[in-house]
């Protein structure tokens, strides 16, 4: 699979990685205020499901930009591994929860055989991506505990964080950075170029 | 047989001969490169020079086999290295014949230490491990990096990564090592000093060189041979360095290609443009006893310094000695952890922010970091909005602005998607829309080329004559000596010296001790008597 | 010393008991086994207690926050025993005490395990172990760790485009909108320029003749002896020692089912 990727496509991944590791600790303390602020309603719990989807986001953002299957999953792995790298307190558990939530969101690139790249397409990978990570969590974090009427309702939101924080905030996010012309190289890029060019050409 | 006929060959046959060649990243029909044809000799040493935008680093990556695949880009032509087609060597066996020097150099290592970054290169070649250590302390004695052996990159200044990235490229022992305008970002002493590096590597080496570069005229005394690529992506020149720069100066200069000063007739450098000091003693920002510590560390220590109404001023002084730091500190988007900072007699602590920032504008070193919408036209008008403009009146100022610094064609496109000098007019034109008493510019014209230059000084002269004071941080002393009026040296947290450029260039030690370089036109001046330049 | 032992049998030392910790729902288990681990942490690494305490402390208030929604929304599978405090028209059973407490104590498991492992580990090392023992490719090893390089950069440009927008007039942001915003503002230019480098960087190494092919010859040679195992021997073996222990006292409890 590597072999079809060129270096430059790998350090992206990287490089996405990072950067949004660097993002994430802006909204980690996001999410704990609102955490705060949810708590003394006994809402505590929903404070990170609100802005869960943002962890999905590299799988979205890379695999929108290169096209390639096994990007989705392969980016989300790498941005764990490199926040391990960068010391997370979360350690090699993150690496699994990362692979468990790239592995949904390719999931869903795999249904349409990496060929469609539509927001709708994306919004699914980010709800695959939540569901995946959902289960595991039940599991993990010990939420199969929690009163039903709560695993239910933290699920839902986790699905519309995904849908809405990784699907379209990706999806625009990408779309916004193609537009400086630094994805010149990659699909997306090439992409737009050519719908320019058909545009003025029309 | 077969052998003699090559050993034959090799004599004859130039290191590298290009044929024909035309690239271009999306299609052949207008090519970036056209139709180029040029060859370099065992051990020569050539200079490739062009405009912004021509397409010089793009014929090194084409030279060394990785364009056009890397970029999916076109291609037509051939080249030969050492008599065989490129094309015909496996991956990435060209590139241990041919290393590269990148021009930033925060953005060419994949490893964490010196060491292990030079191990990766060996590493590429299956040198064996035994082998490795040995040659990785062979080359570093050879850049003088070996007491850096186990130090992190990253926390390394510029003139020392580019050492870095050249012992990385030697390490291969190539045959040919391409330049890739490899101090461009950096300070003149370290540039002088990477320059004079490969001079003595060149005298211990048969190495064929080609470098490429802006501003030739440091590298003029190693080059063999100068070839310059028009903007049609053509080569116009190809000869010695008296040839190209004599005979066909004014097709250069209209291709905006920097001529090396030795060879300008006009007296633009030997002369200084502006001698009258400004009258004014009205001072516009004071700051007394400031002292600034990050992390325990004090970074300034008791500064004095006043500025009037009108002047242009630059801070000088070496890399870390905390000028950017002091500019912040006179912006007030730092906090000093001592003194006082008066701004239009006003203390910082009683200006209210909005108030401040429009009488105060901040150009940093680079603009994209400044950019926050869409396009162009957002981007002025977007502190008129801020302030309650009206939207007419915003319309109209903006559109003047962008006139004003030609950007009118530009602007509904992607600010991040201009060209350089283009982003560097839009940063300034960002903080104007008021005239603003203030403005500040961290390192202005680092890394950039001399057109660009040129273009913001003029706009800056224009400012400074409407009675805005201006600031510079920066290490070029050929502008100090041409634009300003007083220049500040910072060395060892205190200021070392105030006045002006002139009185400066007398001062030897303060100068050395700041690793500060003369500007060409004293450098000019002594030549005749005595020699100076304290790196030669 | 733990600093010592192969990055890639450290990291399965420490996800193996991290995984199966899952199944635990007692307290005891997770309490000895937390104990077990800030043992081995001090005895066998250089890390000062200072810096330990400074990063696992917060986890303990996150901790408490965690347990105390648990205690408030158990399942009804966990939520039996006698009613232990009651106010307001909450009760809080002793089942529901004991999941609670023992999920925090998990995470707080998960959080040591961790520290053990980053403390411990040199991120270059890490990548050639996965590269050496894990058969990770070249292509993907190298160009993480050249992703990696740019964390000191990135969180400079992070300063300098804070300032920078400040200069600009640019608030703090206000409500949703605002936030993406802001998003946006931060993002496209900490992206843009980090594209731009991972393509460079991506040129550089190529032009070092880095091809990603798996045959090259490694200048560190990641090597895993006997000692490693013991390590691994240790915390996974002691892992099922206390569940083993938790069993023959009777608190095991898999899955809220007490296993006797």
């Amino acid at each position: 699979m590597t072999n079809q990727w060129k270096l430059k496509e790998i350090v992206l991944m990287s490089v996405l990685g990072v950067v949004f590791a660097v993002i994430y600790l802006m909204f980690f303390f996001f999410g704990q205020g609102l955490r705060n602020f949810l708590m003394p309603f006994g809402l505590g719990e929903f404070g990170y499901e609100i802005i869960f989807g943002i962890w999905f986001i590299v799988s979205i953002i890379a695999a929108y930009i290169i096209r390639k299957p096994g990007v989705a999953f392969t980016s989300e792995l790498i941005a764990g591994v490199v926040q391990v790298l960068l010391g997370s307190p979360a350690g090699p558990m993150l690496i699994l929860t990362a692979a468990i939530q790239g592995a949904g969101a390719e999931f869903a690139f795999a249904i349409t055989k990496w060929r469609d790249y539509r927001l709708r397409v994306l919004i699914a990978a980010g709800v695959f991506a939540a569901v995946f990570s959902f289960a595991w969590h039940l599991y993990s974090s010990g939420n199969i505990a929690l009163a039903t009427w709560l695993i239910i309702a933290t699920f839902a939101v986790r699905i519309v964080s995904g849908a809405l924080l990784a699907g379209v905030l990706g999806k625009w996010i990408s779309d916004q950075l193609a537009k400086t012309g630094v994805l010149r190289g990659y699909a997306l890029g090439k992409e737009q170029q050519e719908q320019r060019e058909h545009d003025q050409a029309v | 047989m077969n052998m003699i006929k090559q050993c034959n060959s090799s004599k004859l046959e130039p290191l590298i001969r290009v044929e024909n060649l035309s690239f271009d990243y999306d299609n052949l029909k207008n090519p970036l490169i056209s139709d180029i044809s040029f060859s370099i000799d065992h051990g020569e040493t050539v200079l490739l020079m062009g405009g912004s935008g021509s397409g010089k680093s793009t014929i090194s990556l084409c030279l060394n086999g990785l364009y056009p695949d890397a970029v999916e880009g076109f291609s037509s032509g051939e080249i030969y290295f050492k008599g065989k087609q490129t094309t015909e060597f496996n991956k990435g066996e060209l590139n241990q014949q041919i290393g590269v020097v990148f021009q930033d150099p925060e953005s060419q290592f994949c490893m964490i230490t010196v060491e292990d970054e030079l191990a990766f290169t060996l590493e590429n070649l299956k040198t064996p491990r035994e082998e490795i250590g040995l040659r990785i302390t062979k080359v570093l004695e050879e850049v003088g990096l070996s007491d850096y052996r186990n130090h992190k990159i990253h926390e390394l200044s510029g003139g020392q990564k580019q050492k870095v990235a050249l012992a990385s490229a030697l390490i291969q022992q190539p045959s040919l090592l391409i330049l890739d305008e490899p101090t461009a970002n950096l300070d003149p002493v370290s540039s002088i000093e990477f320059i004079t590096l490969i001079r003595r590597l060149k005298e211990q080496h048969h190495i064929a060189v080609l470098i490429i570069e802006h501003q030739a005229d440091d590298w003029l005394a190693l080059i063999n041979r100068v070839l310059v690529l028009g903007k049609n992506g053509d080569i116009i020149a190809n000869g010695t360095s008296e040839q190209v720069f004599n005979d066909q100066r004014e097709r250069l200069i209209q291709e905006g290609i920097f001529i090396p000063k030795v060879f300008m007739k006009a007296k633009k450098y030997i002369t200084k443009s502006c001698e009258e000091i400004s009258s004014s003693t009205k001072p516009c920002l004071t700051v007394k006893d400031l002292t600034f510590k990050r992390k325990g560390d004090v970074i300034l220590n008791k500064v004095n310094l006043s500025l009037y109404e009108g002047e242009f001023v630059a801070i000088t002084g070496e890399n870390g000695a905390g000028k950017s730091t002091l500019l912040q500190l006179m912006s007030g988007i730092l906090k000093p952890s001592q003194g006082k900072i008066e701004f239009l007699g006003q203390s910082f602590t009683k200006w209210k922010e909005q108030q401040l920032r429009k009488q105060m504008g901040f150009v940093f070193q680079n603009p994209e970091h400044q950019f926050i919408t869409d396009t162009v036209f957002d981007e002025v008008a977007f502190g008129m909005t801020l302030n309650n403009y009206g939207e007419e009146l915003t319309s109209q100022r903006t559109n003047d602005l962008l006139k004003h610094f030609q950007l009118s064609e530009l602007k509904w496109r992607n600010p991040f998607s201009l060209s350089g000098g283009q982003k560097r007019r839009l940063s300034v034109a960002t903080m104007l829309d008021e005239t603003p008493d203030l403005l500040l510019f961290d390192e202005p014209t680092f890394g950039q080329d001399a057109q660009t230059t040129e273009e913001l000084m003029f706009f800056i002269k224009h400012l400074q004559e409407q009675g805005t004071t201006i600031v510079f941080v920066t290490h070029d002393m050929d502008l100090v000596d041409t634009y300003c009026e007083r220049v500040f040296v910072l060395n060892n947290q205190k200021i070392k010296f105030e006045g002006s450029p002139s009185e400066l260039w007398e001062q030897t030690q303060t100068l050395k001790e700041a690793r500060l370089r003369l500007p060409y036109r004293i450098r000019h001046q002594k030549k005749a008597g005595e020699p100076y330049d304290f790196v030669y | 010393m733990i600093s010592s032992i192969n990055p890639s049998v450290k990291a399965g030392a420490i996800l193996i008991p991290g995984v199966l910790l899952g199944l635990m729902f007692d307290i005891f288990t997770p309490l000895i086994y937390l104990i077990f681990i800030i043992i081995v942490t001090f005895a066998f690494s250089h890390i000062s207690i200072k810096k330990w305490l400074l990063i696992f402390s917060p986890f303990v208030l996150l901790a408490l926050g965690f347990a105390w929604m648990r205690m408030l929304y158990t399942s009804e599978a966990f939520d039996s025993g006698p009613v232990l405090i009651q106010f307001w028209h909450i009760e809080i059973t002793k089942g529901a005490m004991e999941v609670a407490a023992s999920l925090a104590l998990r995470s707080l498991c998960f959080v040591a395990l961790s520290l053990l492992f980053v403390l411990t580990t040199d991120s270059t090392k890490f990548m050639l172990s996965l590269m050496q023992q894990c058969k990770l490719s070249p292509k993907l090893t190298y160009g993480v760790l050249a992703g990696y390089r740019f964390l000191p950069t990135f969180k400079h440009e992070l300063d300098v485009l804070r300032q920078a927008h400040r200069i600009r007039g640019v608030g703090r942001a206000k409500g949703i909108r605002g936030r993406i915003q802001q998003f946006r503002r931060y993002s496209i230019p900490l992206l843009a320029n980090a594209i731009r480098k991972a393509e460079r960087v991506a040129i550089a190494m190529e032009s070092k003749g880095f091809t990603g092919e798996r045959e090259r010859t490694h200048y560190h040679e990641m090597k895993v002896t006997k000692r490693d195992w013991y390590f691994f021997g240790t915390l996974v073996g002691t892992f099922f020692l206390v569940v083993f222990l938790s069993y023959s006292l009777g608190f095991l409890n898999i899955f809220g089912k007490d296993i006797n």
